[in-house]
């Protein structure tokens, strides 16, 4: 059966190309591309006081790498529909009377306005705009205390600013978006690309009627699965093979933890993709209806609830309960602990569990749906 | 026959095969039954269950002071930025739960802290992050630094003397106006774009799918030797998807977004449905165009998914457009849900009209052109 799925499969040549090409070549795309730090935030400033000292506050964020400047408004007007626009996501209007009333020893408030689209960009936006001013502050602080008090700029610095903190990033010690993008991306593009292969083996055969000839035949139901699921399974370990080299070799994300846990995790990860592509084969009865529900039972959920993009902590309940539900939660957390945080069994063992869980699962129910005599 | 009666033809040859591609596909329970999920539950689960801003970060703390002023920074984290899951005694104990994933954060507060702080020294706490995620932990850590030096600072001026109703000082503070999302509800940005994803992938798929079973079965050139068109042949299933798709999305819009989540419609809605269905349109010219070249649904369930996937996560829902490396920005000029994005939101959230959106309906326009244009060609090269 697996010998005739095979032959079936390798005679197909684009598909079988596109089976191994796909992975390798998304890693690469996803891995260069993908940037999920906000940088470059476009906006436009108009500055009413037209002061030196306004000049070199904006200049902060003129020279920010957080900020790409677009240029000055004369009016509020135009930043308005700069905005509406979206040419620019933030716009900052320094008040008249800026520098005398910090000359003055005068708090001033500086207005900012936000593109409150996308509502994480707007929040990270606004975090660099309190930095920015917080730093700003404490300049004119020390400079003043200088002034007013007679301190020397050590004493005023001691003053303003007592506490300090030592950051330490753990487990990825640069903070590179790579190094925690490329190994959740090894996750996602399995989670994709392998249901696919399979969700089309069962319903093919329904459309074309051949598996008649299977029904009547002496082959077994499990001889049938197995033999519709081996050869994508061994597609799908070269790939994560394929992918496991890329992102050690290409991208130099390290690799701290045990190569034969992962690998083992990686087998019951691909049981699962591959057994979710069958099952659902299993159930409709058009290749259409199987393809389209198999790329969005696989893509949706694996965006979203897998801790690729949101960690699992910051989801309500309800999401959080279907994160729990999938299997790509636990096989993220298997391989970010591998690559980057170099844990082994004694704290994975838990999502080593439910990954076995799941393979069992998906095909004892894989089992008990097919028989060999449909009712109708 | 005159040029009106060959018109009348033309269109009812074309309605008729419409017809029979929406039968086809309303035949398909477990398909129907997958969009109307895809269009309302699932848009719900979605747009309510994700914050991406930073949300209950867990915090563990390791108090070395135990002193008035550590208990009072340690009660500035607050939801729903931090979730305060414990003190420990022991930092090594720290480590573990960071190691598990059972905290994101380690706070820890030096002896003498609470001292330095009242005579005006230098004192510096440690924060240890958990980086597997990089965007989410260096938020953290800004957020903390934040918190942190305002503490410090406000600690370091009525130490001075400097503080209280009637000092006056040089500060800038910061007035923050939030444009087209005052509240920054983040189930608008995530329910919308929820929609945006199901939209897309459908837009490709079923098209593409529905023509591809026809050459499988052999059945398209039953179709070719009857009088339709090529033309006529790949606009009708487009035409059939694109209602459905856009019926699905009245599903979501009237169903879940207005009602549930309160997501406004600033601009027309006439405005949205012509420009979605413009992007149905234009999508499914991907969709069609790997049609052509595939030979079975396989091939086209791989190619199609080879595009999708990078137009999902770079167009700019999924991550910051501005953000991303300039080749990708180049590349993405050819995803028509980069420009259906800032369509979206933009007649959604920000109420702007074509004058504002002229140019990104231009440039899905010209590529949704383009691309029937070369699966035409490709159609007629391949059957005639």
């Amino acid at each position: 059966m697996a010998l005739k799925e095979w032959k079936e499969t390798t005679r197909d040549r684009l598909f079988l190309l596109l089976a191994f090409l796909l992975p390798a070549l998304w890693l690469v795309v996803f891995g260069y591309g993908l940037n999920l730090d906000v940088e470059d935030i476009p906006f436009a400033v108009l500055d009413r006081d037209h002061s030196e000292l306004s000049r070199d506050y904006l200049q902060r964020f003129i020279q920010s790498r957080y900020f790409s400047f677009q240029g000055y408004a004369d009016e509020e007007r135009a930043l308005d529909r700069l905005l509406t626009d979206t040419k620019i996501r933030t716009a900052i209007i320094v008040p008249e009377r800026f520098q005398e009333q910090l000359a003055a020893g005068e708090p001033v408030a500086v207005q900012t306005l936000l593109d409150g689209t996308f509502p994480l960009h707007t929040d990270i936006a606004k975090g660099y705009v309190i930095a920015i001013n917080q730093a700003f502050t404490e300049d004119r602080l020390v400079e003043y205390l200088r002034a007013a008090r007679g301190l020397t700029g050590d004493q005023a610095a001691v003053l303003v600013r007592p506490l300090s903190v030592e950051v330490r990033y753990l487990f990825n010690e640069e903070v590179r978006s790579t190094w925690s993008m490329v190994p959740a991306l090894v996750m996602f593009t399995l989670m994709l690309a392998s249901p696919l292969l399979t969700a089309l083996g069962v319903v093919r055969e329904k459309e074309t009627g051949s598996i008649y000839n299977i029904y009547s035949s002496t082959v077994s139901r499990a001889e049938f699965l197995t033999g519709k699921l081996l050869p994508y399974i061994v597609i799908s370990l070269v790939n994560v093979c394929v992918l496991w080299v890329m992102a050690v070799g290409l991208f130099q994300v390290p690799f701290k933890g045990n190569f034969l846990l992962f690998f083992s995790a990686s087998v019951l990860f691909v049981f699962c993709t591959t057994g979710i592509g069958l099952l659902i084969s299993l159930l409709v009865q058009t290749q259409m209806a199987a393809l389209i529900i198999t790329m969005i039972v696989a893509m949706i959920p694996t965006i979203l609830f897998s801790g690729l993009l949101v960690p699992i902590a910051s989801l309500t309940r309800g999401a959080k309960v279907q994160a729990h539900l999938y299997p790509a939660m636990y096989y993220t957390n298997i391989v970010r602990g591998s690559f980057l945080k170099g844990v082994g069994a004694d704290v994975l063992w838990f999502d080593l569990l439910a990954l076995g869980m799941f393979a069992a699962a998906i095909s004892g129910v894989t089992y008990r749906l097919f028989t060999k005599r449909p009712r109708a | 026959m005159t040029a009106r009666q060959q018109a009348t033809t033309w269109g009812r040859r074309l309605a008729a095969l419409t017809w029979k591609e929406l039968l086809q596909l309303t035949r398909d329970l477990p398909l129907l039954l997958f969009l109307l999920y895809s269009f309302s539950l699932s848009v719900l689960v979605s747009g309510a269950g994700i914050t991406m801003q930073l949300t209950n970060a867990e915090l563990l703390v390791h108090d070395a002071d135990h002193s008035p002023s550590s208990r009072e920074l340690i009660h500035r984290f607050q939801p729903p930025y931090f979730a305060f899951v414990g003190a420990i005694r022991d930092p090594r104990e720290g480590l573990r739960h960071l190691d598990a994933g059972r905290a994101m954060l380690l706070l820890e507060i030096p002896p003498r802290f609470h001292e330095a702080l009242m005579s005006g020294e230098r004192t510096a706490v440690q924060l240890l992050v958990d980086t597997t995620n990089a965007p989410q932990g260096l938020s953290a850590a800004a957020y903390t630094v934040r918190i942190a030096s305002l503490f410090g600072a406000e600690r370091g001026l009525a130490a001075a003397g400097l503080s209280g109703a009637k000092a006056s000082l040089p500060m800038v503070t910061s007035a923050h106006r939030v444009w087209f999302n005052p509240t920054q509800d983040e189930r608008w940005f995530q329910s919308i774009a929820h929609v945006l994803r199901m939209t897309t992938i459908f837009a490709v798929l079923l098209p593409a799918a529905a023509l591809v079973r026809e050459k499988e079965r052999g059945t398209v050139e039953q179709l070719l030797v009857s009088p339709l068109s090529p033309f006529q042949i790949m606009f009708a299933k487009v035409l059939a998807m694109s209602g459905v798709i856009l019926l699905a999305l009245s599903l979501a819009l009237y169903g879940v977004l207005h009602p549930v989540f309160h997501v406004p419609m600033k601009g027309s809605t006439g405005l949205f449905f012509l420009l979605t269905a413009l992007h149905v349109f234009t999508t499914a010219g991907f969709g069609l165009v790997a049609a052509t070249l595939a030979k079975n649904q396989a091939q086209v369930g791989m190619m199609t998914l080879f595009v999708v996937g990078p137009m999902l996560l770079l167009s700019g829902i999924t991550s910051p457009y501005e953000s991303m490396p300039t080749w990708v920005q180049a590349v993405m000029t050819f995803s028509p849900l980069r420009y259906y994005i800032d369509i979206t939101y933009g007649v959604m959230l920000k109420g702007a009209g074509l004058n504002v959106l002229w140019k990104s309906v231009g440039a899905m326009l010209l590529l949704g052109g383009t691309l029937f244009g070369f699966g035409m060609w490709r159609f007629r090269r391949q059957f005639q």
